[in-house]
């Protein structure tokens, strides 16, 4: 009886809610309370520049792990986490032949946590491809390059071999000998090509064999030109998902 | 076309809200988590194992075996069998086209969105991952003579002819390379009326003489030709197509383009799959087949 009589006051929770989440800097921030009611879920996704990266609301059979097991975020996911570490090993890394070798085990021995820094960058290296085979693995098998996304299924395509190559200028950057021969078998490898097979292996190297110009197009290449593109090709690729329709779903 | 890629986007069915989620929690809760886990993961493997850093680079000791990163072993496994053009620069470079291609062969807009959408996707990937291996493992244990090898063993083995050793004769099928130097190539010219034909196999002049210095047009080696472009290439090609000819006309699970697709695209990740496993785990010195534990890089 009582409490139909009494205008419902704010609760201990609530006036902590409104202290929290619904202060002046909050809101400058965040627009939206805490996303804990339907209309703030919905806003906290479409007015945050990270999570507009999806739709406000998806199809029930695609949030089950086993339609995308994660593969394309985690990709994604691992390009991010190799941007952090990357960006941090190049503090500790200068791209000289006299120089990097040096470096290298100078951030192994001498910089705290540099060993764990350089293990992460190149396991999450090896992960993104295997992830990015697998992602493109899972697309094919559930037929989702399928009208009206084949055009993203090419920038897919473009993004696999902007990865492998991505990984494949981070290879020499250690100077070690296992850098320098791989790099010596992969760029002979371009240079049999039936034609401009020797120029593109000039151009890659930046002269007959790999040395002091090899490896200051492959740091360039690796920390800043190919980052660049495929960045460019991601945010192609996402936007086309979402312009698709979101992900494919039967007719 | 164009028309018909825009009516396959206006023909979606419209969707039902009920049939919707919040992308905030359900989708946003689950990527948190894979994204936690993958960190985890990593963190643990990078404490527990260490990128590997071998000496300082010389290029004046050559380690044996050297080997192409990873990812590219595949490509550095063909060249063992076929010409380095055709295998690192032409076969991936059509490989990579026709992936990019799959959608502007395979058109059809239906059995999207599932997984295994046709009839018998599923029958089709299983046997196309395990014949594409099997035969591409049985290939490379060809082109390495271990068929040569095990004959030899048995034959020693049961006593009957205990210094067997494989007949000169049968020299052409030793491996890929015995189509070049297993066959007496001079005895194979032969004449009609004053002329001698293919008087020399190893140098068949092909260009007009002057309008080409290239050495390879004007004097075709045509038994390293044979060995190294034709039957590589004809296998290439050959086999994937045959496999699609059994698989259609004898097991009848081809009914569309896709079924197609799914055969060739699985055939292609096993073929993908095994050469980077054999150039990985099983090239020793000299890319000779080793199992792994008998691997050892040497420094010359
Ligand atoms: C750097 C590499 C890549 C990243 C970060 C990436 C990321 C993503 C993400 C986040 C999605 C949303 C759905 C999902 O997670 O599965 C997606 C979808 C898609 N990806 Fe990728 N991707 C990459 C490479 C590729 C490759 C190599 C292909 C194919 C050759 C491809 C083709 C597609 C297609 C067709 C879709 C739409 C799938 C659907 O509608 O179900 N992507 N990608």
């Amino acid at each position: 009886m009582a409490s139909v009589e009494r205008p419902p006051g704010k609760g201990f929770n609530d006036q902590i809610y409104d202290l929290l989440f619904r202060n002046y800097v909050w809101q400058s921030i965040f627009r939206t309370g805490y996303p804990n009611t339907p209309r703030n879920q919905m806003l906290v996704v479409a007015t945050n520049v990270f999570l507009h990266l999806h739709p406000t609301r998806i199809h029930r059979t695609h949030v089950k792990i086993t339609h995308t097991y994660c593969l394309g975020g985690l990709s994604f996911f691992m390009f991010l986490g190799l941007t952090v570490t990357g960006v941090l090993l190049m503090f500790y890394y200068v791209p000289s032949v006299e120089r990097a070798y040096a470096d290298i085990q100078a951030l192994e021995t001498n910089v705290r946590f540099g060993l764990l820094l350089r293990n992460l960058h190149r396991w999450m290296a090896h992960a993104m491809i295997i992830l990015v085979l697998l992602h493109m693995m899972r697309v094919f098998y559930t037929g989702a390059y399928k009208p009206p996304r084949e055009f993203n299924w090419v920038v897919g395509v473009v993004l696999f071999i902007l990865t492998l190559l991505l990984s494949f200028t981070g290879y020499l950057l250690p100077w070690d000998q296992l850098a320098f021969w791989a790099i010596t078998v992969g760029t002979t490898m371009v240079g049999s090509a039936p034609v401009l097979g020797d120029e593109s292996k000039f151009l890659l190297l930046g002269g007959f064999e790999v040395g002091t110009n090899a490896l200051i197009r492959f740091y360039t290449l690796h920390v800043i030109g190919l980052p660049l593109v495929i960045s460019i090709f991601l945010a192609v690729h996402f936007w086309r998902v979402r312009r698709d329709g979101g992900l494919a779903r039967p007719l | 076309m164009v028309s018909q890629a825009v009516s396959a986007v206006r023909a979606r069915p419209r969707r039902e809200r009920e049939e919707e989620v919040l992308v905030w929690p359900d989708l946003v809760f689950v990527e948190f988590i894979s994204a936690v886990v993958f960190s985890i993961a990593l963190m643990v493997l990078s404490a527990f194992i260490n990128a590997p850093l071998l000496d300082r680079a010389d290029p004046n000791t050559t380690p044996n075996p050297s080997k192409a990163p990873w990812y590219f072993l595949n490509l550095q496994e063909l060249l063992l069998h076929m010409e380095p053009a055709w295998a690192g620069v032409i076969v991936p470079t059509i490989a990579l086209i026709l992936l990019a291609a799959i959608p502007y062969w395979d058109r059809a807009a239906d059995g999207q969105g599932t997984w295994f959408g046709t009839k018998h996707a599923g029958k089709i990937t299983v046997w196309s991952f395990c014949i594409a291996s099997l035969i591409t493992i049985w290939l490379i244990l060809y082109d390495g003579a271990k068929h040569v090898e095990w004959t030899e063993d048995i034959i020693r083995g049961t006593g009957l002819n205990s210094d067997f050793i494989w007949p000169t004769w049968l020299d052409w099928a030793r491996n890929l390379r015995g189509l070049d130097t297993g066959i007496n190539w001079s005895d194979l010219s032969f004449t009609i009326g004053p002329f001698t034909m293919f008087e020399d196999w190893r140098a068949i002049p092909l260009g007009i003489p002057g309008t080409t210095t290239d050495p390879w047009l004007l004097n075709l080696n045509f038994p390293s030709f044979l060995s190294q472009q034709i039957v590589p290439v004809a296998t290439m090609v050959g086999l994937p197509l045959l496999l699609i000819g059994f698989t259609k006309h004898v097991l009848g699970w081809i009914q569309t383009r896709r079924d197609i697709a799914i055969l060739i695209f699985t055939g292609f990740i096993a073929v993908f799959i095994v050469t980077t496993v054999v150039g990985q785990f099983f090239r020793g010195q000299g890319q000779e087949l080793r199992p792994p534990w008998d691997i050892v890089v040497v420094e010359e």
